[in-house]
């Protein structure tokens, strides 16, 4: 396909490759040239050879001395009149992939591209006027449009004249309290460190849902990490609001060491969600301390459900098992409203600060909305609740604002299943590291979180992207986050919100696992700033629990990502193939400029490896 | 990365199937032909229209090679025991029925 004179120019320094068959004798212009964006692929099947090839500056109104075929590489051979390459000044210019230094470096000079040849060349005529502004000619810097560094000059001397005190809007007290020990008793209490779950709770469970046929609780303390378990459906912080304190503020109280964990099957015995077994050994298919999954040493009321055979590719089915699961933690939240101020271990504040004069930045986190347990509940009462929260596929998955506080608080209720490595549980929300970077960063203005579902359809995609993008304009926000769990077609609508919220000239920073398998299907001119979350070695989903998500190093790389797109500063294109060598690099950037040790978490290969197990059939 | 270690894998084929199921979560696919069914989760279909059962879908793949002889002991010991909790329940069901 040929190209206009505006891309040649964007690819000035890039190879010349005729588009269609070429007679001897012709100018050579735009319109006779390849897309460079497609080279790459043809190179690596061979079926084009880039040697020698001159590029498009050298050769547009060049003669072409022999009918080449299309696709044929344009070299000094065939073509009569090129021009002498420029320095190709694209390239000295932009920063490595990530962010040149969250300490606002001044950004290089685009600047017009000075000594460039104007050149007019007319074979035949009469009578011919030729008037250009002197402006237009590149060398009246005067009239150029003010290059990037000035801008930020602007910016920077703004910002003092508007930055006001830092503004808390709401605050949100965490009471910890530590629970070493969990047994079952008479009835469900709390005394001292110790949690007594009820006996028989299993019968309330089973009879609080018509689907729930079976139920069986486990507790899981760190001897018995060794244990067979089914697919986990989810893991849930235990947590409830103190008297009337609604969900996002006030006093949320919290059991540390403890975390509830819903595994589940259809009566047929086939798993929730299945697609593939990822079931397992626990400590073989955990990746400890992400922030959705159980940290190393915590203990586990682990419960499977058995729902009515058939539901469990139904909608009803795993809500059925949400629902159930959720009146034991339920119970446990009665019980802690009742605790005894004196066995608070910690107490944490958390602020919702607004920074006047900042960079005004939005996190835009999309969740899965196809159905079933691809759906969320939002807002419940209690934090990662379920009475009082809408599911988001019922909301038709249109974005929802909340407090950053609110995500911290436990709005969010994951009904993920598949997916294992990049799905976001409901414990990654109590702990987002974007929103807690966003937050704690003195030198950005985070405004709020949009939460948007993932529909099924296209259409339903659009409809949704667009509102995002309209939520965004209406907050007049300097720079976006858009990040998304899991792959698939939610990675159409993830360009899309970044499409919607960019093209209102708002930059945006990408945040997905992609790497190998999940390389996005889709991109756009806006997708020029993008985080991979992926950190498995060989880039893939690798069935081990929250190993890709979202972590503390995505989001300081986002973060400092955002500030330099935000400072106008260009980002290196990505390069064709996942190379895990763009992240350290950028890492390693960032802790230069900042002056701070950047601690990458973990990943599969530091958890026990399968071997010949003697108890395999037990 | 991993695909270093196949020995066709430039060689996409262009393949087409009729959707035979639909539920909450995923998308059932005859390959047209007779060379077999797959079942996958939606989120892994690019859908411009309302899903129904009988529309036709299409997409590119190639052959899966085998990467190496090795049994992984792992997945032998779930699908054994995913087999004996399936006969378990099986039975646990039928019990009911009686």
């Amino acid at each position: 396909m040929s190209i206009t004179a505006e891309t040649a120019k964007e690819h000035a320094h890039d190879p010349a490759v005729l588009c269609c068959r070429a007679e001897a004798g012709i100018t050579i212009e735009a319109a006779n040239l390849e897309d460079p964006a497609i080279f790459d692929d043809l190179v690596d099947s061979g079926l084009l050879n880039l040697d020698g090839a001159l590029t498009i500056e050298q050769v547009l109104g060049a003669k072409l001395t022999k009918t080449c075929d299309s696709l044929c590489p344009l070299t000094a051979d065939v073509v009569e009149g090129a021009k002498a390459p420029s320095a190709p000044a694209a390239e000295e210019a932009p920063a490595e992939e990530a962010p040149e230094a969250p300490a606002p470096a001044a950004p290089p000079v685009a600047g017009p591209t000075a000594g460039g040849t104007l050149k007019i060349h007319i074979g035949e005529g009469k009578d011919i006027d030729l008037e250009i502004p002197v402006g237009a000619l590149g060398g009246g810097a005067a009239v150029a449009p003010l290059p990037a560094g000035a801008e930020a000059a602007v910016a920077g001397a703004a910002a003092p004249e508007a930055a006001g005190e830092e503004k808390v809007v709401r605050s949100l007290t965490r009471k910890h309290f530590t629970i070493t020990e969990v047994k079952r008793g008479p009835e469900t209490k709390i005394e001292g460190t110790t949690l007594y779950i009820r006996e028989g709770i299993e019968a309330d469970v089973i009879a609080d849902q018509d689907l729930i046929k079976d139920f069986k609780l486990e507790v899981i303390t760190p001897d018995l990490y060794h244990t067979y378990s089914e697919t986990v459906m989810d893991v849930q912080p235990i947590a409830t609001k103190e008297g009337d304190d609604v969900v996002g503020e006030g006093v949320t109280r919290v059991l540390d060491g403890v975390v509830m964990m819903l595994t589940g099957v259809d009566e047929g015995g086939v798993q929730i969600g299945e697609f593939g077994s990822s079931e397992g050994y626990l400590d073989e298919n955990i990746m400890w301390n992400r922030p959705s999954c159980p940290d190393k040493g915590e203990i586990f009321i682990k419960g499977n459900i058995v729902v009515q055979e058939k539901t469990n590719m139904e909608r009803r089915g795993p809500m059925a098992a949400h629902t159930a699961f959720d009146l034991i933690t339920q119970e446990i939240r009665e019980v802690m409203k009742k605790l005894d101020e004196s066995l608070v271990a910690d107490t944490e504040e958390l602020k919702q600060v607004r920074r006047p004069g900042k960079k005004k930045v939005v996190i835009v986190k999309e969740i899965m909305g196809q159905g079933a347990m691809h759906d969320n509940f939002i807002l419940p009462v209690e934090p990662v609740g379920v009475l009082g929260a809408r599911a988001n596929v019922d909301l038709g998955n249109v974005p929802v604002c909340v407090s950053p506080l609110e995500v911290l608080d436990g709005c969010i209720h994951a009904l993920t299943c598949i997916g294992p490595a990049s799905k976001e549980m409901s414990r990654h929300y109590w702990r987002e590291p974007l929103v807690l970077e966003a937050l704690h960063d003195p030198e950005v203005d985070l405004c709020g979180v949009v939460f948007v579902g993932s529909p099924q359809i296209n259409a339903e995609k659009f409809y949704v992207s667009r509102r995002v993008g309209m939520t965004v304009e209406a907050m007049d926000a300097d720079g976006a986050f858009v990040t998304t769990e899991g792959f698939g077609n939610n990675h159409i609508d993830f360009a899309s919100h970044i499409e919607q919220i960019g093209m209102r000239g708002t930059p945006v920073v990408g945040m997905s696992y992609c790497a190998v398998q999940g390389a996005l299907v889709v991109g756009n001119k806006y997708m020029s700033y993008m985080v991979d979350n992926n950190k498995s070695e060989a880039g893939i989903e690798n069935e081990i629990l929250g190993n890709n998500t979202l972590c503390q190093e995505d989001a300081v790389r986002a973060l400092a990502m955002l500030k330099a797109a935000m400072a106008g500063e260009d980002v290196k294109a990505a390069e064709k193939k996942w190379n895990p060598n763009v992240k350290s690099t950028n890492v390693e950037l960032i802790e230069a400029a900042a002056g701070v040790k950047i601690d990458l978490v973990e990943n599969e290969q530091s958890l026990p490896m399968s071997q010949k197990r003697k108890e395999k059939y037990s | 990365m991993n695909n270093e270690r196949l020995n066709y894998g430039n060689k996409v084929i262009y393949m087409e199937g009729v959707i035979v199921d639909i539920d909450d979560c995923s998308i059932s696919v005859d390959l047209k032909g007779r060379l077999g069914f797959f079942k996958a989760p939606k989120r892994m279909f690019i859908c411009d229209y309302e899903l129904k059962i009988g529309q036709e879908v299409g997409w590119n793949m190639s052959f899966p090679e085998q990467l190496g002889d090795e049994v992984n002991d792992k997945y032998i010991s779930n699908i054994e025991k995913e087999r004996r909790k399936q006969e378990e329940m099986r039975q646990r069901m039928d019990n009911k029925e009686a």
